[in-house]
């Protein structure tokens, strides 16, 4: 089977139309990063996709502080000079320059591990993601965005249309540990929020990728580090529980075993550095 | 089978194709138009030696459908070529012994040439970056990154 039709929709209104008038048969795409290599290999062989490239979903903009992006804007963009810091350099770890210029942020939410780079960065940040549908919206913390193993809280006729990160209120830091330096799968990836009251932490957001179904926060060790200072013993309790608390696999990259070790270790050395900021 | 008509620019000139929906950039360069400096690798986005210019920005054709790319201006090695002699980067990359089986020598060339496009003075910590998504697998990468310093110095007068 091959493609019978190819719709490019030319608004968010026209593409939740799309949706509603074609059900779940119609497959949707963004940049095409993830969908295109299965069209190629003969592994998806839809009869009807809808690429959203046109469909007006690629800003970026400032609201109150926040950053509001559109769902299609491709994870080049992300590296722009007025982009949190945090997403800045999340965006240089995910892929390659050629597949930042297609692949999309709102992409990045629904590739599985280990990729989904961004997406940790944007669960520390506690992005809220705008679901459209043909009628009507709704809007979800991506902390509750995922259901489990490439499945979202998305209903067949719903788009993401928008991610809304609020302004990074505290220390930030950003870890991508691979095989490579640059254009790898990730072993681990970590994404934290920190807010301090003096040498104390008031809030924490640990954020994991490529050590679960989806990117998850690690919530045990987050409240083991509230009200806490951030030293060596802190550190390594919160490293451990962590570790413990992830639910690695085993890949061609790295085996569950190394994934949990290097959690407990990556995450004790990123907030060992975050001590020392002032 | 229904076919659709895709209009583009391909190296400067208006273009246009009948396809099936969603043929890929790659196939309508290769097989419909006979452009075959891009080339047909993993076609997964893997590989990079499918990788033209996107007015003016690298991407991999092999992931791309042609309907999206209508109206917008395509770059091939094709279209980096001159009538007589070579790029300074092909001259750089032939000089600089940075070709060997030649197969990626397209894409790294097109996505060197988007780097020198917006970075005239790249460092070579950038420029391993930027060719990261290209894979050689029998030259060596060191003759390449040469390569492009080479180029960056011909195409800035000579200073580095
Ligand atoms: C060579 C290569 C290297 C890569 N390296 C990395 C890496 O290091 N890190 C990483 O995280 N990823 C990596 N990726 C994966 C991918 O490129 C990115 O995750 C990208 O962000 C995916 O976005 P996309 O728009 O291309 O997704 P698409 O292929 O367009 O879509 C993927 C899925 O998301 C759904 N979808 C997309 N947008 C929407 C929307 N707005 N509403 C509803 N559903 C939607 C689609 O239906 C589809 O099921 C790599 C890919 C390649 C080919």
């Amino acid at each position: 089977m091959t493609v019978q039709s190819y719709y490019l929709p030319r608004s968010l209104a026209e593409a939740t139309a799309l949706l509603a008038e074609h059900g779940p048969s119609l497959l949707v795409m963004a940049g095409g990063t993830v969908v295109m290599p299965l069209i190629n290999e003969g592994v998806s062989t839809p009869e009807k996709v809808m690429g959203l490239r046109r469909a007006g979903l690629s800003y970026l903009r400032r609201e109150d502080g926040a950053l509001v992006i559109g769902a299609t804007t491709p994870l080049t963009r992300l590296l722009e000079p007025d982009v949190f810091p945090l997403l800045r350099e999340a965006a240089r770890h995910t892929a390659t320059w050629s597949i930042r210029n297609m692949g999309t942020v709102g992409g990045n939410l629904f590739v599985p591990p280990p990729a989904g780079d961004l997406a940790v960065a944007l669960l520390a940040l506690d992005a809220q993601v705008r679901i459209v549908r043909a009628g009507g919206e709704r809007t979800v913390p991506l902390s509750g965005f995922w259901t489990g193993f490439m499945q979202t809280v998305l209903a067949a006729d719903e788009l993401v249309a928008e991610i809304r990160v609020p302004e990074p209120a505290g220390r930030v830091a950003f870890r991508k540990f691979g095989r490579k330096q640059a254009n790898t799968p990730a072993i681990v990836t970590l994404a934290v929020h920190l807010r301090m009251v003096g040498d104390r932490v008031a809030d924490a957001r640990l954020a994991l990728g490529a050590v679960g179904p989806h990117p998850l926060r690690a919530r045990q060790a987050e409240a083991a580090l509230v009200g806490r200072p951030l030293d060596a013993d802190t550190v390594a309790a919160v490293s451990e529980l962590a570790a413990a608390e992830c639910e690695p696999f085993t890949d061609a990259i790295a085996s569950d075993w190394y994934r949990r070790r290097m959690v407990k270790v990556q995450l004790a050395r990123l907030l060992t550095a975050m001590a020392t900021e002032v | 089978m229904p076919a659709t008509i895709v209009r583009f620019i391909l190296n400067g000139r208006p273009t246009e194709v009948m396809v099936r929906p969603m043929m890929t950039l790659q196939t309508v360069l290769r097989e419909v138009l006979g452009y075959t400096a891009t080339k047909a690798g993993c076609k997964q986005g893997g590989c990079g030696s499918c990788t033209v210019l996107v007015n003016g920005e690298p991407m991999v054709s092999c992931l791309l459908p042609v309907e999206d790319v209508a109206d917008q201006e395509v770059t091939t090695l094709e279209g980096l070529t001159p009538v007589e002699g070579l790029h300074p980067l092909q001259q750089a990359f032939f000089e600089n012994f940075a070709t060997q089986c030649g197969y990626c020598t397209p894409g790294m060339i097109m996505v060197a040439k988007a780097l020198l496009d917006h970075n005239p003075h790249p460092d070579r910590q950038t420029i391993i970056e930027a060719l990261a998504g290209n894979y050689c697998r029998c030259t060596g990468y060191e003759p390449i990154i040469r390569a492009v310093e080479d180029a960056a110095r011909r195409l800035n007068g000579g200073r580095p």
